[in-house]
């Protein structure tokens, strides 16, 4: 059993799923179109808290999704939009996020780049195919609860996180006001 | 326990257009099925399902496409690290097409387009024989019945071109393969037309439980009683727990003789809440069974997810995951990357490869060195059409195959890091692989255009 054509050929589900593009077309309905569709059908039957997420335009392929702040932390109130990006191997490989700036929305998070770039384990190595947008989602949404600074993808943010927790608290809440609001 | 939801016809039509509509179309009419039979990759019925030696179960072109070519692949629900492809649990799969036949009738076409689009196939069982022959000799002499069910459709590969031209299933007539016709959707999806009669298979919505599972389907391959803390073995057979019983060298199954590797396996719970809701009074009466017997013979093993006897064996080159990165710097490494061994399942193979000559298909046959000694006689894993009059040939790793291959994975590594630092629309994953595509081709090309190093590399072995 071999299978070293197998591999993308299978990941990309589909006949117009080629290995060279990386989006399938929006009207495939491939293994990974399937369950996307599954994953949006339970969403919105079941959404996680403070969260939602859907298709954007008639992309299955690409979504937004939005992440209230959860009251407690500098992020409080404020609304975070997000970007989803699915591989046509999905779920075999893990969904790339991209924290966008719609609106002007910027945070401030040591495990959030200034492009918005986000840094969660579970998006990379520890990607499982049983993970779903909604655990992903609630994994987005603790790291808002406690943020990871010895992961950082900001220094800066992660030093003053750990040095000086009510300064950084307060920029947090700053920016939330300023950008997520 | 919940139940899983009907689809919900409005959302699923969304962005489906045109030729994907059909199998969505009597969603609404389809059996709702049992979260425990729900594949948690697929988010699914689980179709053709595989028992992972941790007890959790996937479809079969799931663990496939989870499982790790590179190097050690661990369960998608609890991470448990394995290194081999078990066999399909043909018990499971004729009891989910008894439980659900509509449900795992579309599930069964569905997978077959897709297996036509990549042209990939997973075994086929014909459900004739297996159905009409199941309480008689299934559970007595399953090894009968695993031969006679196991359909090589060898034909079908073959005639790929045909099937890529043809856009449709049901327009495809292949008289060996029962291949789901939409036409008679409702009443022989799964089994050829002449049969139905025989079958009792369901004729309209009414009545189409009318195929009640019994204690005979779901027996176990030793005590012939139900299934008690059912297990699973890699080929697939079934046993309970109470009854492979500890042992101290590599685990045997007793209906096909193929070793177990990794240690004990794990009890398939899913499995085991369906048969203590659906057989209540018979599952009562094996658990105060299997009481009075564990107060004379004291349970000395108990199986937990956490056995280590696995250690022992194969897994000494890949202990941990960042110690299977290991091969990759070693130059003198043997892993064969993306290759299986169709015997044992072991994925990739490490160490000697032997690979059929005379196997047509795309998936090829090989085998690991251990199993070529031992004259394995199984089928294949997918859909070859492999005999014992078929040739083999040693493929050494090959040397430039290894270093593209590290080009690659030096990518996949860098390309890994970044994964977050990418922010156009592109994502590093289709790159990838289409690199890796290359690279492989590459080497085939190459492997053609030098015969003679070819044929130093791969030495030809004589008829077995």
């Amino acid at each position: 059993m071999n299978s070293q054509g197998g591999i993308s050929k299978a990941g990309g589900g589909g006949s117009s799923a080629t290995a060279t593009s990386s989006w399938v077309s929006p009207t495939s309905v491939s293994t990974s179109g399937k369950r996307i569709q599954r994953e949006m059908t339970e969403l919105n039957m079941d959404p996680p808290p403070d969260c939602s997420a859907g298709p954007k335009g008639d992309n299955l392929y690409h979504w937004i999704s939005t992440v209230i702040g959860p009251p407690g932390t500098p992020y409080q109130g404020g609304i975070f939009f997000l970007d989803l990006m699915f591989p046509s191997d999905y779920p075999f490989k893990p969904p790339t996020f991209i924290l966008q700036v719609v609106f002007k929305t910027r945070i401030y998070h040591c495990n959030v780049d200034s492009a918005g770039n986000l840094s969660l384990d579970i998006l990379k190595d520890s990607w499982s195919p049983a993970l779903t947008i909604t655990k992903v989602l609630l994994a987005i949404r603790s790291i808002f609860t406690h943020p990871d600074p010895y992961n950082p993808l900001v220094p800066s943010i992660a030093h003053l996180y750990l040095a000086d927790r009510a300064k950084h608290d307060e920029l947090a809440a700053e920016w939330t006001l300023r950008f997520a609001k | 326990m919940g139940r899983g939801k009907v689809i919900d016809d409005a959302v699923m039509n969304f962005a489906v257009t045109g030729k994907d509509h059909h199998f969505l179309v009597d969603a609404d009419l389809e059996d709702e099925f049992s979260d425990s039979f729900r594949c948690s990759v697929c988010l699914d019925l689980l179709y053709k399902p595989i028992v992972l030696c941790c007890g959790h179960i996937s479809c079969f072109w799931c663990v496939h496409r989870s499982m790790n070519g590179l190097g050690e692949s661990t369960c998608p629900i609890c991470r448990h690290p394995y290194n081999h492809f078990p066999t399909i649990c043909q018990m499971l799969h004729f009891l989910l097409f008894k439980l659900y036949p509509i449900a795992y009738t579309r599930r069964e076409e569905q997978t077959l387009e897709e297996e036509m689009e990549t042209g990939f196939f997973s075994p086929q069982f014909c459900y004739k024989e297996c159905n009409s022959d199941l309480q008689h000799h299934h559970p007595m002499d399953g090894k009968h019945a695993l031969d006679s069910c196991f359909l090589r459709n060898g034909e079908f590969c073959a005639s790929t071109q045909q099937i890529e031209s043809v856009k449709s299933v049901s327009m495809i007539q292949v008289p060996t393969v029962s291949i789901p016709n939409k036409v008679c959707d409702e009443n022989c999806c799964m089994i050829k037309p002449d049969s139905v009669e025989e079958n009792n298979l369901p004729e309209d919505k009414s009545n189409r439980n009318c195929k009640q599972v019994s204690i005979a389907d779901v027996q176990c391959n030793t005590c012939k009683q139900l299934l008690f803390h059912p297990v699973v073995l890699n080929c697939g057979h079934v046993y309970c727990e109470t009854c492979i019983g500890p042992v101290n060298e590599m685990l045997t199954c007793q209906v096909c003789q193929s070793l177990h590797p990794g240690g004990l396996p794990k009890v398939c719970l899913e499995f085991d809440h369906f048969l203590e809701e659906y057989f209540p009074t018979e599952y009562a009466m094996r658990i105060e069974a299997v009481q009075a017997k564990q107060v004379s013979v004291k349970f000395q093993h108990p199986i937990t997810c956490s056995t280590k006897a696995c250690e022992k064996s194969f897994q000494s080159s890949f202990v941990t995951t960042s110690e299977n990165l290991s091969w990759r710097a070693d130059p003198h490494s043997k892993v064969h990357p993306r290759v299986g061994c169709d015997s044992c399942g072991v994925y990739p193979i490490v160490g000697d490869r032997y690979k059929c000559k005379d196997c047509v298909e795309e998936v090829g046959f090989d085998l690991c060195g251990e199993c070529y000694n031992t004259c394995s006689k199984r089928p294949g894993r997918f859909s070859q059409q492999h005999t014992s009059e078929h040739k083999f040939e040693l493929v050494k790793s090959n040397i430039i195959h290894d270093i593209m291959l590290r080009l690659v994975t030096g990518q996949l590594d860098s390309a890994g890091d970044d994964a977050s630092g990418i922010s156009e629309n592109e994502s590093p994953a289709p790159i990838l692989s289409s690199d890796a595509q290359d690279s492989s081709s590459n080497n085939l090309a190459s492997a053609v255009t030098h015969p003679d190093s070819a044929e130093d590399e791969n030495e030809t072995q004589t008829t077995r």
